[in-house]
């Protein structure tokens, strides 16, 4: 069963996209910070990380830095963000192939790119940064 | 060139041969006269001198020369009966012994008694070069009978006669007043050099060479007369460049316009905001003060150069100089100026001056953008959390609604849950827009407190009603403790309840399941106290100096876990200033806080007290 792991201090949205996945069968892993979801994927790896990008304690960009290059996740990452600085986020995420989906976000589109993400013909995310496209 | 005082500018136009010689050769033509003067001093006092000790060895030999002739002469009276040959035989050797160089004895009949030496008449007086000193005196014989004249003459002594004085005392003198006249000579000439210079300069001006009026460099000993001079040369400049002004002006109306330019030069000068001004060579004709200031140039370091060397930054100095074209809206060019530690941030603007006189000219103002700068940061950072806050519950409302509309997620529990997180989110962001909206009123000072007599009984009571159900849901005791009697207040309701809902609400939210908040209120000499004290998480001493400040949230686990927009106590403390008080904070973390809003009994308050039932 694919794993999927969410990064999310808001206990409404982190229950919704749980909901969300968890009736399409997933295995979903809940943090409320970056500090636990580092945690969660140390022990296990993950398939797709969705993450937040303001959390407490680790936020979602550092997260992200720290676990890809240590093959954490597998399948992809997607970042929400309700940041205006897209661009920012772009500028320091995007050598690593993640996704970003800014909020409010839909979650119909969210459940299908994480199932385009686990489909075996799309790569996964790279371990060293790549150049932007 | 003397190495203190020298002249700054070179002259403009060479000098003529003979102002050369005047300026140059004179004072040493001077200065030679006047070492021979004091040779020819010291050769006269010298020649003085020995003329006196000559005169002194004179009379000295005289009376010498008396007294031996009264001597010969007592003596030669008591022989005067003795045979010729023996009183011969005794002269002679009184003659030889006393130095006498010549003697006659003539009787009272004229005849020569006795002559020494012989034929006396050959010997001229002097014949051996040296001179003589001659004494006559009478003579008597022992019974007092005159027996005749004596004459007799004594050889001077070489030194008293002849001798002149030593000269090497005199030459040693002579050289040691030369060498202090030389040294005083040259000390003079030294400080005599910017009254030459300014000789110089008042002559070539005299001429009609401006140029020549060279500014002098300040030194210790001539520091005020060469400041001075050189604001002397100034102000003419400044007179002849407003004369030259008027005087190229065509009308009348120019004229006066130039004489109230005076005194705008003059508001401008004093102005609070920066401004100065460039000629068509990109030099700095004006600057005042305000501009010198932001700048970091004294006027003087720039008035005159090329406006580039007024800025630190040669790209900020093209910019100036090179957008005058542009216009108005992209002139100006912002300059940031690093000072040691310290940051000015700077706006210029360049305005080409337009009018016949000014063609060419260029205006530019130098604005303090510091604190507009600090502003926008201040505004951007509210915005960025204000977009950020509100769309959180808009998130969770699409996301939910969404979900609503999808096959799939039609089960009642399902439904159920999705409204209930729609409504509390709507009310969220509702309560989220109020707090933002009176925050930026509170903040810019437009808020205006609705005052009337406020019953802080009843408004405490309704609070903490409001406020029981979520304390239920966390078995949270809250209390409300009041004293017998309670004095109303003025105040504005609306804003009072605000303040009350974010203090009993945040420590009903920040306290865990089974604490206690105790609300209480106290009544003091001048004001009254109302305490919300609970048993929560408390407040970190580093987060203690900030939970007052807009969009702060302590950065801890405990705190983020709890949904909270971080204005509820900046809005507080606004609104219990607005009334004249304020809210103090004790907390210790893990230990609960208690916040104390203490309000003001005004003077002339109403005392209408409530008596708590």
């Amino acid at each position: 069963m694919s794993r999927v792991l969410i990064a999310e201090d808001d206990p409404h949205i982190l229950r919704l996209i749980s909901m969300w996945l968890q009736r399409r069968g997933y295995d979903v892993l809940e943090a409320r910070n970056g500090l636990t979801a580092r945690e969660l994927m140390e022990a296990e790896p993950v398939d797709v990380l969705i993450s937040d990008i303001n959390m407490p304690g680790l936020d979602g960009l550092s997260l992200i830095e720290s676990v890809l290059p240590h093959g954490y996740v597998q399948r992809g990452v997607i970042v929400l963000t309700n940041r205006w600085d897209h661009a920012e986020i772009g500028e320091r995420l995007g050598s690593w192939g993640v996704h970003v989906l800014p909020k409010p976000f839909s979650p119909t589109r969210l459940s299908e790119l994480v199932e385009r993400l686990l489909r075996s013909d799309v790569a996964g995310p790279a371990q060293t940064p790549q150049a932007w496209e | 060139m003397c190495a203190d005082t020298q002249v700054i500018r070179s002259s403009g136009a060479p000098l003529t041969l003979r102002k050369r010689l005047w300026n140059g050769v004179l004072p040493e033509a001077l200065g030679l006269c006047f070492v021979l003067i004091v040779l020819g001093g010291f050769v006269a006092a010298y020649l003085i001198a020995t003329a006196a000790w000559r005169q002194r060895a004179a009379e000295h030999a005289q009376l010498q020369a008396e007294a031996l002739a009264q001597v010969v002469a007592a003596t030669v009276g008591q022989l005067a009966d003795e045979q010729d040959d023996d009183l011969a035989a005794l002269l002679k050797e009184l003659t030889a012994q006393a130095s006498i160089r010549t003697l006659r004895w003539v009787t009272p009949d004229g005849a020569v008694r006795f002559e020494w030496p012989p034929q006396l008449g050959a010997a001229a007086a002097g014949a051996d070069g040296l001179a003589v000193t001659a004494a006559v005196t009478s003579v008597a014989t022992p019974a007092g009978e005159p027996a005749g004249t004596l004459r007799l003459e004594i050889r001077a002594a070489p030194h008293s006669s002849q001798a002149t004085l030593p000269i090497w005392p005199w030459a040693i003198a002579a050289g040691v007043g030369l060498l202090a006249f030389m040294a005083v000579y040259a000390r003079l000439r030294r400080h005599l050099r910017p009254v030459q210079a300014i000789e110089r300069s008042l002559t070539a001006y005299a001429q009609g060479l401006e140029e020549e009026l060279n500014a002098l460099a300040l030194s210790d000993s001539f520091g005020s007369v060469a400041r001075g001079w050189n604001l002397l040369i100034e102000q003419l400049g400044d007179a002849r460049r407003q004369l030259e002004n008027v005087a190229g002006s065509d009308n009348a109306d120019e004229v006066l316009a130039r004489f109230e330019g005076s005194l705008f030069r003059r508001m401008l000068d004093q102005a609070p905001f920066g401004v100065m001004c460039l000629n068509v060579d990109r030099r700095v004709s004006y600057i005042n003060s305000a501009a010198a200031v932001l700048l970091g140039r004294a006027p003087e370091a720039v008035l005159g150069r090329p406006f580039a060397e007024s800025v630190d930054d040669p790209a900020v100095a093209q910019a100036v100089v090179g957008n005058t074209l542009r216009s108005a809206a992209e002139r100006a060019v912002d300059y940031l100026r690093c000072t040691g530690e310290t940051e000015v941030f700077l706006r210029l603007r360049p305005l080409p001056l337009a009018g016949q006189a000014g063609e060419g000219d260029t205006l530019v103002t130098v604005e303090d953008i510091g604190q507009l700068r600090a502003d926008q940061r201040a505004r951007d950072n509210f915005l960025y959390h204000v977009t950020h806050e509100l769309r959180t519950p808009l998130t969770s409302i699409h996301a939910y609604a969404e979900t609503l509309t999808r096959p799939g997620f039609d089960d009642e529990q399902t439904r159920k849950e999705c409204y209930n997180v729609i409504i509390s989110e709507t009310r969220r962001l509702a309560n989220l827009v109020d707090n933002i909206l009176n925050v930026s009123q509170l903040e810019v000072g437009t808020a205006r407190l609705d005052l009337g007599e406020v019953d802080l009984v009843r408004l405490m009571r309704q609070m903490v009603q409001d406020n029981l159900g979520a304390a239920d849901d966390k078995h949270i005791d809250l209390t409300l403790t009041l004293p017998p009697k309670v004095p109303k207040i003025q105040g504005d309701k609306q804003r009072l309840s605000i303040l009350l809902t974010n203090l009993i609400g945040n420590a009903v939210k920040y306290t865990p399941e089974s604490g206690a908040v105790q609300v209480s209120l106290d009544v003091r000499a001048d004001r009254v106290a109302i305490a919300v004290r609970d048993t929560g998480i408390g407040i970190a001493p580093d987060d203690q100096a900030h939970v007052f400040d807009k969009f702060y949230r302590a950065n801890n686990d405990a705190v983020q876990k709890i949904t909270g927009t971080g204005l509820g106590l900046a809005i507080a403390r606004e609104v219990a200033r607005l009334h004249g008080g304020d809210i103090l904070l004790e907390s210790e973390a893990g230990q609960g806080s208690t916040f104390t809003v203490e309000l003001p009994l005004s003077a002339t308050a109403d005392y209408g007290e409530v008596v708590v039932k």
